[in-house]
């Protein structure tokens, strides 16, 4: 498998090399780079015209100049742009504000895109099934710019307004009601019967939980409250074990409510310790969380469920850890919206120019800052996951083996998720690959509409200036994060497939 | 789809033995002349574990409904291997998957299918699912694609244990253990950790018998179990699938195309023709007392050891009927040779012929012809005109 | 008699499929039926007829005048502060009336009429995305054919190119494509952009290729001495041209939104000429004081791009029924 990923790795960056030329040759041509000086007065204009034909090598042949940038770039050092400044500095920044955008997008883009394929695959032709079909059709159809523009006015500008005196219109609360319940009915498998009472549970519940948010004016200074954290731990501790061993009260349940319960003692005890944590912290709790609940699960389960009983556990702990994460961010959000005037979501940058603040409200600042680009960026990506993780799991479901389960008396639970599930997903690591490509190229026009001076930005005043440097520069980096990104769903995908780790 | 005939019957000789006798009317190769042995030692008893009773499919289509399988009835016996023969298209396979309730769900199913005296059609779920692979297991056709590629063999037959009992997983990898040596899968204990693309094609369906028998299951489904394999393999599997079936006393269905298969194992013969049941029988009475022009036809279709070189085959002319608009009257009528006007205006249904005590049925207005006939395949010799 | 009905889902079984014995039609005609039970893809091809039919007639092309008598060039006055005078609620449900009115999307800030603006925006865009659709599909049909069919070094030189082509995201690649040929005209943008995103085509038809080249009607040509490009031409491609139609489609949708965002950029489309995705960008801070400038061009970019991707799906299960064989 070593020399599989090895083969790939050089294939790939044998590639970028060749790439990196015609990058360089289209991006050298792609102007006069010498334009605005030939307005200068006359005498300015030929000691400035001297000084950057010195400086952009410009007095040498276009593939002289590539392997001299070549030459340089193999060293890590990028030049300079035809003003002098250093690219390596403006890479520094760039980097991070467009990694982060990146990451997130793809993360929350293949986590939600393949929940929501699959649903919509095994509630093949159901109500859910048309509208998130009929959603992805959309979302291929939308120009990225466009939708950026419309979350600006909507999501961010008119939202912030609207944070002023949080009250729902009670036709939105209506509106809210019957959607959710249309979406459960249609989820349910079972007769008219069963239908009506999914919709109008969840109409109800759904109008009750916006009526208290708009009475309450819930956003002005939300928060989750230690019952709401215990009923989700102890909820979400039902529903997991639940898919790994199903609705009874057996060994897993309890492993994974005793999960639950630890947790939500812990979110008190705890609570110096959570006031500012740093990043480090958070991580060493949740590794001791899966620590623990993996203990918990071992001595839970006994002989016959150890495996389901770990498995619910971890997953359990780590839920609950979540609502807590959340729930503590949400408790700064009234001290970080007044920091910043109450406009807690930004329409320019990647964050809050010098702001100051608890670990929570750091992570807050950076929400805000990222959830509209994010939410532009992903639209495309989220279609393109649902639609083939629907396609994979449609014809997984149709495979003998599928039916080989089922005829082994296997639950449909545990046909889906232990049968059906993996084999699912093995064509997804090679879209993933793909797909990260087209998440770079679209986060060029996001930080653009956002006014984020990232990656996007090098790349577009490089083609308008004509200066190779700064695109270059975006292109190593996207180009080298593609190639990881490929090794990353190759592993994937010999973990998943084990005709390709032997061969 | 292509005749295999590693097991010929012979079509032309005399019935030589009683239908329950001890030994064989078929004098075919090696493997299954063995094979045919296991299967006569454990006789059938009285007992019925299934009986199917009047089962219709149907399932809709862009291009309107198709009547996969019409009005099937009948039963099985402990211990007893009844054989369902029928060409692609004929409802064999559709009838048994109903039987395991592996239907799709846009399936329209009527009828009744009785376990043991249970409706399994009137079952929930749950129940259905407590049976399925452990009362009831399946073999598939197509081995290479039966068994779930990334999961390891001994998991996949472990999990069939674990589905229906609660025993330790190393219990249930132990019991996996003895199956694979059961079925003749040397160094069983180190294959349970092979993954299904490591065996061949024979492996890969000793161990589907395996996860059939792991839990000791009543009736044991075998959907053309060797259709997809290599000649020389289809016998040892046969073998196999024989001797699994006296070590747990189950009763087989055995679903083919493959007459040769029957001959040698079966001891009672349905024939399947456009969805509905065209002849029953004791498998001699259906192989030398045919009473219906299409098994005739059938067993003309294939090449015989003992048949005169230079005497041509006689194939069956014609495709079958489309199961969306069926042809009034007798579904085969199109293609018979002994067709008149009746056969194309009414459908002859299942009726008792002249070997009342062995319930030899026929669904043809026309028995007593071939009956009266030496050789009934003869009606099929120059393609049917005569 | 009652019916039941199973809960698991599986694939019915081939026998049934097999069973049904449909009167022959040729491949053509069942891929049309297939295509108008497509009740989306027909919606779609509707659609896009009137937007096509809209933009060109609306205001003429080149020299040939159309039936609207504003140009997107000409300025005047603001009437009503450009609003639009488009009126969609009829009268009894107490709006203005069905009626166009002097200025239907509104005028822009130097009064120019936004109807015709817009429509000019959708011709160029779809002339664009027209042009880039076949450029692309031809080069991709015939490097897609040469690597599958004569394997060696051809198709390692082929595969290399478009490796290569692809470790380049495609919006970088055409954005600096089009800055280069943004300023020859449309067309040439059309050409340009239509020569750097053939890739993937080329992918599918290559695999689609290399199947084909192994079956016997191919072997038998071979036999008998068939050259290798009237193998290619007369007895492969025709059985790929399920992939590569439906792949046109899918490159036009993507070549609409492609070049509005290059336009975006300001890589694309050059003043004074101007597409959707030029207006949108030129009128993007009017946003809050004149949405309308905003909104009319978003809506055709949607209107084009979903009508092409539907008519592409409904191709796409035309050609390849196996997805639904069997409804609900």
């Amino acid at each position: 498998m070593l020399v599989f990923i090895a083969r790939r790795l050089v294939v790939s960056v044998f590639v970028l090399f060749v790439a990196t030329f015609v990058m360089f040759v289209l991006s050298a041509n792609t102007g006069d780079p010498l334009a605005d000086l030939r307005e200068l007065p006359a005498d300015d204009r030929e000691s400035a015209m001297a000084e950057r034909i010195e400086r952009m090598r410009l007095d040498l042949p276009v593939y002289a100049r590539y392997f001299l940038w070549l030459g340089d770039a193999l060293t890590g050092d990028f030049g300079v742009n035809r003003q002098g400044q250093d690219v390596n500095i403006l890479l520094v920044d760039a980097v991070s504000a467009t990694m982060q955008l990146v990451v997130a997008a793809t993360v929350l883009a293949i986590v939600i895109g393949i929940a929501i394929g699959i649903i919509s695959a095994l509630r093949q032709y159901s109500g859910f099934d048309h509208a998130v079909t009929f959603g992805a059709f959309v979302a291929f159809s939308l120009p990225i710019f466009w939708v950026g523009v419309l979350l600006k006015q909507y999501g961010a500008i008119e939202f912030n307004n609207w944070l002023v005196q949080p009250s729902i219109p009670t036709l939105v609360i209506i509106l809210g009601a019957l959607l959710a319940g249309l979406a459960w009915s249609s989820l349910i498998v079972g007769d008219r019967r069963a239908r009506l009472i999914a919709f109008a549970g969840a109409s109800g519940i759904t109008a009750v939980l916006l009526l208290w948010i708009s009475l309450t004016e819930w956003f002005a200074d939300p928060g989750l409250g230690p019952v709401v954290i215990a009923l989700s731990a102890f909820g979400g501790a039902v529903g997991i074990s639940a898919l790994f061993s199903g609705l009874k009260l057996n060994r897993p349940m309890y492993a994974a409510l005793a999960a639950a319960a630890i947790g939500t003692v812990l979110s008190f005890a705890l609570a110096p310790v959570l006031a500012d944590p740093s990043l480090g912290v958070i991580l060493a709790l949740a590794a001791a969380t899966v620590i623990v609940c993996a203990g918990l699960g071992y001595g839970i389960g006994g002989v016959l469920h150890r495996r389901n009983a770990i498995a619910a556990a971890v997953w359990t702990g780590l839920f609950t850890g979540g609502v807590i994460f959340v729930d503590r961010m949400l408790q700064a959000f009234a001290g970080y919206s007044d920091s910043v005037q109450g406009r807690p979501i930004s329409t320019i940058g990647a964050s809050t120019p010098n702001y100051q603040g608890t670990f929570w409200e750091l992570s807050l600042d950076s929400v805000g800052h990222l959830a509209l680009p994010t939410m532009a960026l992903i639209l495309v990506s989220l279609a393109t996951y649902t639609r083939y993780s629907r396609a994979s799991m449609l014809e997984v479901m149709n495979q003998d083996y599928v039916r080989t389960a089922r005829a082994k008396g296997l639950p449909e639970r545990t046909v889906v998720t232990r049968h059906a599930f993996r084999n699912g997903l093995i064509p997804i690591t090679t879209l993933a690959a793909y797909d990260f490509g087209t998440v770079i190229g679209g986060a060029v026009v996001t930080e653009t509409v956002f006014g984020w001076r990232a990656m996007g930005d090098l790349l577009v005043t490089g083609l308008n200036e004509a200066d190779p440097a700064p695109a270059m520069a975006f292109f190593v980096v996207t180009g080298g994060a593609i190639v990881v990104f490929n090794m990353i769903a190759d592993i994937a995908y010999a973990y998943l497939d084990p005709r390709i780790r032997l061969s | 789809m292509t005749q295999s005939s590693n097991t010929p019957p012979h079509t032309e000789a005399a019935p030589e033995q009683a239908p329950t006798g001890g030994s064989s009317a078929t004098d075919s190769t090696g493997e299954t002349h063995t094979a045919e042995t296991h299967t006569r030692d454990q006789a059938p008893t009285e007992e019925e574990v299934l009986r199917v009773e009047d089962l219709s499919v149907e399932f809709p289509t862009d291009d309107g409904r198709v009547k996969a399988v019409r009005n099937v009835s009948y039963s099985l016996r402990e211990r007893e291997v009844l054989s369902i023969v029928g060409e692609s298209g004929s409802g064999k396979s559709v009838s048994s998957m109903a039987v395991m309730g592996l239907l799709p769900r846009s399936a329209r199913i009527s009828g009744r299918i009785l376990y043991r005296g249970q409706d399994l059609l009137a079952m929930r779920q749950k129940e259905l699912r407590s049976l399925r692979g452990r009362k009831i297991s399946m073999i598939f056709q197509d081995p290479m694609t039966a068994l779930n590629p990334v999961h390891t063999v001994g998991d996949q037959l472990a999990e069939a244990v674990l589905a229906h009992s609660l025993v330790p997983p190393a219990k249930a990898r132990e019991r996996a253990r003895e199956m694979l040596d059961l079925v003749g899968i040397p160094q069983a204990a180190q294959r349970l950790r092979s993954y299904p693309h490591e065996f061949s094609g024979g492996m890969r369906q000793r161990v589907m018998i395996a996860m059939a028998i792991i839990n000791d299951p009543d009736v044991i489904i075998a959907d053309e179990p060797t259709t997809a394999l290599d000649v020389t393999v289809q016998a040892q599997i046969l073998e196999k699938l024989l001797e699994v079936k006296d070590a747990v006393n189950a009763a087989i269905l055995l679903i083919t195309h493959d007459l040769g298969v029957v001959a040698g194992l079966a001891h009672r013969v349905l024939v399947m023709y456009a969805g509905t049941p065209v002849e029953v029988g004791g498998t001699e009475d259906v192989f030398y007392r045919t009473r219906m022009p299409y098994t005739a036809g059938l067993l003309g279709s294939i090449p015989s050891m003992t048949s005169d070189h230079g005497e041509p085959l006689r194939p069956i002319r014609g495709t079958p009927p489309s199961l969306i608009d069926m042809p009034r009257g007798c579904p085969f009528s199109p293609r018979c040779p002994l067709a008149d006007d009746t056969c194309r205006s009414v459908e002859p249904v299942l009726l008792p012929t002249d070997d009342q005590e062995n319930e030899h049925l026929a669904a043809c207005h026309h028995w007593e012809r071939l009956a009266a006939a030496d050789d009934p395949t003869a009606f099929f010799r120059n393609g049917g005109q005569y | 008699m009652t019916t039941h009905n199973q809960t698991p889902s599986g694939s019915p079984d081939p026998d049934a499929a097999q069973g049904m014995d449909i009167a022959a039609r040729t491949q053509w005609q069942l891929v049309r039926a297939r295509f108008f039970r497509h009740r989306a893809a027909l919606l779609g091809m509707v659609l896009l007829a009137v937007v096509v039919l809209l933009a060109f007639t609306s205001i003429g092309i080149g020299p040939v005048p159309g039936w609207w008598d504003k140009s997107p060039t000409e300025t005047g006055s603001l009437v009503n502060g450009g609003k639009p005078t488009l009126g969609l609620v009829p009268e009894f449900l107490g709006g203005a009336g069905l009626a166009l009115g002097e200025h239907p999307f509104g005028q822009d800030n130097v009064g120019k009429d936004y109807f015709a603006l817009t429509m000019r925006g959708t011709q160029v865009s779809l002339i664009i995305a027209f042009v880039v659709g076949i450029v692309a599909t031809v080069v991709a049909t015939v490097i897609g054919a040469c690597a599958g069919y004569f394997r060696g070094w051809t198709e390692t030189v082929l595969m290399r190119i478009t490796d290569v082509l692809i470790a380049i995201p495609l919006l970088v690649i055409a954005a600096a494509a089009a800055k280069i040929a943004g300023q020859q005209g449309i067309l040439f943008l059309g050409v340009v952009l239509g020569l750097v995103t053939w890739t993937q085509t080329a992918r599918l038809v290559r695999s689609s290729v290399l199947s084909l080249r192994e079956k016997e009607f191919v072997e038998a040509a071979r036999s008998v001495g068939t050259s290798a490009v009237r193998i290619i031409f007369k007895h492969i491609l025709p059985n790929t041209v399920g992939v590569i139609i439906v792949s046109v489609t899918l490159a036009i949708a993507a070549a609409v939104l492609l070049e509005s965002a290059l336009s975006f950029l300001g890589m694309g489309v050059q003043p004074p000429d101007t597409s959707l995705g030029r207006l949108i960008t030129d009128y993007r801070s009017a946003m809050g004081t004149r949405p309308w400038l905003f909104y009319w061009p978003g809506l055709f970019i949607i209107l084009i791009a979903l009508s092409v991707n539907f008519i592409g799906d409904g191709l796409r299960d035309a050609f390849d029924p196996r997805q639904n064989r069997v409804r609900d």
